[in-house]
């Protein structure tokens, strides 16, 4: 009756309610290029190959300009709740947009000459992009579940795009049943969550309703939601469709799935543990110090063993992971600004890397790493770019990613977690040998001793239509990732400001300064 | 206990009975016909437990969404695609389903132990009974607006993948430069050196005319 009761006085406010759907204007930005794209798609393969690219630039670059201009505004939750731009959600959609923009114009000389529609292609790319990017703002759990749902479905459609491979069939297949499966989980998750709350399905109100409830309950709503999100950002142990799904799948969706995807699913973690379960940190954080540790070990060290160049970046991207995760056990200002930072400088990195692999792909048709050998003297952007990308993947010094891995394990130690940051060392360690292994095939073997791929290296061109965008994304995300580190200054300033601009981390901050000083 | 508590109650027992011992035959039965029948039965015992809690509309997208679109769905795909097939014996099957038996079992008990524990808030709000079906229109204009919304770019999205996944017109030359194209992966599996490649070319020209 309570219910009944409360709806008679909340029903005639009902139509005097704001809804400041301008929150999610660069939302509407990439949907407006989605169906824009869809549209032109009607007139055939030849029309679209023109026309689509700069639809998504268009759409992707004014999403990121309205981004910018949401950026410190005033707070006020749009949609009634289900959603709010503060300046996490801004920085980590803003990473998403970034990843998208640069995954497509990596991607068209790669679609195109594996024959397969680039009207579609691009629709799916932006639908994921919506997903993540509203899972990045999301604060009500139904809104959450749907975004993560669109991230999924079309990712799952992604990386079965090359329908003709077997690899890209047994990689979609696989994501898709692994993934229904983590949906599954958070579902069931969050009808626990919704019935603690008696029947509201805001974070606020979950909050709320998890400090009062002390039950096994809330351990076991904890465990299925954590499960989801280490399932989404492909934490050890829930990482076995990492390896599969990244080597079956068309290489620019990969470099989407390491970033944009891995980007969401950080943010969609900051929201729910952070946000939602700060009255069980202690329990989350030994969580998921297990799981970073795990996942900076085994990433790091299986992939000393692979010899498919994408296959190694699966285990790679495993580790990254588990380092991003220190700054999520720290709590801290300074461990919230890492993350975010270190998620922006692996956008660079990691996109470099991929440009570099896919124009290798395409004038080799090979991925292995063995077929890498001696090829600076047959293509020095090639080699240039992807060593100065791994060696910042490494954190080797005057790069971005240096700068980034420092920052975090700086913000480890000062909060204490030292086991984390001496694994997260050691494992460093470990792959600046599998990232430097490759450079040594790439510059150290003499000409008599390169591979057969780089013997008959076909001479380069730059002139085939989606091979100049490719260079531009390259070439941008080298420069970055190089000079990024000495004048990183912005980018850290950016991070704090995220930090500063993001009540729900402040709050989280405040609740954890008396246990630090006392 | 008066009548209508006890039919409630019978009822409630029948459904629950027909729920597990169909969730169970889903899972255990080898033949995937009278699984998906069973899974059809498993969605209507559903639908009569969302009726027993005076949710009338919610049981009945049950019946019109699960068992008409998705289990006659279900039903069509395995029609379809029902051929015998002798499949190769999986080694170790029993130490498998001995493990993933331990799991599911262990996992029954830990929500077994959930559900003793809790205390849980009896009884529940009063039902809506059929002004049910005005607060989830009123829900999905005002507060779950934005996932309604999205829902719609999700299922045009779907739609999209399906049709791509399924449509048999494909390209056989790259729009751009015309080169052949094979919808492939740009990364092929590399041809073994032992090999010999004049050999493997030869039957590989054979193979597209």
């Amino acid at each position: 009756m309570t219910l009944i009761g409360a709806y008679a006085v909340v029903a005639p406010t009902i139509t005097s309610l704001q809804l400041n759907a301008g929150a999610i204007a660069p939302e509407m930005a990439v949907l407006i290029a989605l169906l824009a794209c869809l549209v032109v798609d009607l007139a055939g393969e030849g029309v679209a190959s023109r026309w689509v690219p700069p639809i998504c630039y268009a759409g992707l670059l004014s999403a990121l300009v309205l981004l910018a201009l949401q950026w410190d505004a005033p707070l006020e939750p749009s949609f009634l709740g289900s959603f709010l731009a503060d300046n996490l959600a801004v920085a980590f959609r803003a990473v998403v947009a970034g990843s998208t923009l640069l995954s497509l114009l990596i991607s068209w000389r790669y679609v195109e000459s594996s024959g397969t529609p680039v009207g579609e292609y691009a629709a799916i790319l932006l639908a994921a992009t919506l997903g993540a990017m509203f899972l990045c703002g999301s604060t009500d759990l139904i809104s959450i579940f749907i975004s993560l749902e669109t991230l999924s479905v079309s990712s799952y459609l992604l990386s079965g795009y090359m329908k003709r491979d077997a690899r890209s069939a047994e990689a979609a297949l696989k994501y898709l049943l692994v993934g229904s499966a983590a949906a599954a989980v958070f579902l069931y998750g969050a009808s626990l969550l919704y019935g603690l709350t008696g029947g509201g399905t805001g974070l606020d109100a979950v909050a709320l309703a998890l400090k009062t409830s002390e039950t096994p309950v809330t351990a076991l709503a904890l465990v299925f939601v954590l499960a989801t999100v280490a399932f989404k950002i492909a934490a050890v142990p829930f990482h076995q469709w990492t390896p599969d799904v990244y080597e079956g799948s068309p290489t620019p969706v990969v470099a989407f799935l390491s970033v944009g995807s891995k980007a969401a699913g950080f943010a969609l973690a900051l929201r729910l543990l952070v946000g939602c379960f700060d009255s069980f940190e202690t329990q989350w954080k030994l969580l998921f110090t297990v799981l970073a540790i795990l996942s900076m070990t085994l990433g790091n060290v299986v992939a000393l063993a692979q010899t498919s160049m994408k296959r190694m970046l699966a285990y790679s991207s495993i580790g990254q992971a588990g380092f991003v995760m220190i700054g999520l056990v720290c709590g801290t200002e300074d461990g919230f600004s890492a993350m975010v930072l270190y998620m922006a400088a692996y956008l660079f990195m990691n996109l470099g890397a991929f440009a570099c692999i896919i124009l290798f792909s395409l004038r080799t048709g090979s991925d292995r790493i063995s077929d890498y050998a001696g090829l600076y003297q047959k293509d020095p952007l090639i080699t240039l770019g992807l060593s100065l990308c791994l060696l910042s993947l490494g954190g080797i010094p005057p790069m971005l990613g240096f700068f980034g891995k420092i920052y975090l394990f700086f913000a480890g130690w000062a909060d204490h977690q030292y086991l984390l940051v001496v694994v997260g060392l050691i494992t460093s360690v470990v792959s600046i040998y599998y990232y430097i292994s490759v450079i040594k095939m790439m510059v150290v073997k003499e000409p008599q001793e390169a591979s057969d791929a780089v013997k008959s290296y076909p001479d380069i061109t730059w002139s085939v239509a989606g091979m100049p965008s490719l260079r531009t994304a390259l070439v941008a995300c080298v420069l970055i990732t190089a000079v990024g580190g000495v004048l990183s200054n912005p980018l850290f300033n950016w991070a704090s400001a995220t930090v500063a601009g993001t009540p729900m981390l402040q709050r989280a901050i405040a609740s954890a300064l008396p246990v630090a000083l006392g | 206990m008066s009548i209508a508590s006890t039919a409630q109650f019978i009822c409630f027992a029948a459904l629950s009975i027909t729920l597990v011992v169909g969730a169970l035959g889903v899972v255990l039965l080898p033949n995937i016909v009278y699984s998906a029948f069973l899974l059809g039965g498993v969605f209507l015992s559903v639908a009569g437990l969302y009726l027993l809690l005076n949710a009338s509309f919610v049981a009945a997208a049950q019946v019109l969404v699960y068992v008409g679109a998705v289990n006659v769905l279900i039903l069509f795909a395995i029609m379809l695609v029902n051929k015998k097939e002798n499949l190769a014996a999986i080694p170790g099957l029993a130490l498998r389903r001995v493990l993933s038996g331990a799991v599911c079992a262990g996992l029954f008990a830990l929500l077994l132990r959930v559900d003793l524990t809790t205390s849980w808030a009896l009884p529940g709000p009063e039902p809506l009974g059929d002004e049910a079906t005005l607060r989830i229109g009123e829900h999905l204009f005002s507060d779950y607006l934005l996932p309604f919304e999205l829902a719609s770019v999700l299922l045009l999205m779907s739609m999209i993948g399906a049709i791509v996944l399924a449509r048999r017109d494909v390209l056989v030359s790259d729009v751009i430069t015309g080169e052949p194209v094979d919808q492939g992966l740009i990364e092929k599996e590399r041809i073994p050196l032992l090999l010999d490649r004049s050999a493997l070319e030869s039957s590989l020209l054979e193979k597209t005319p």
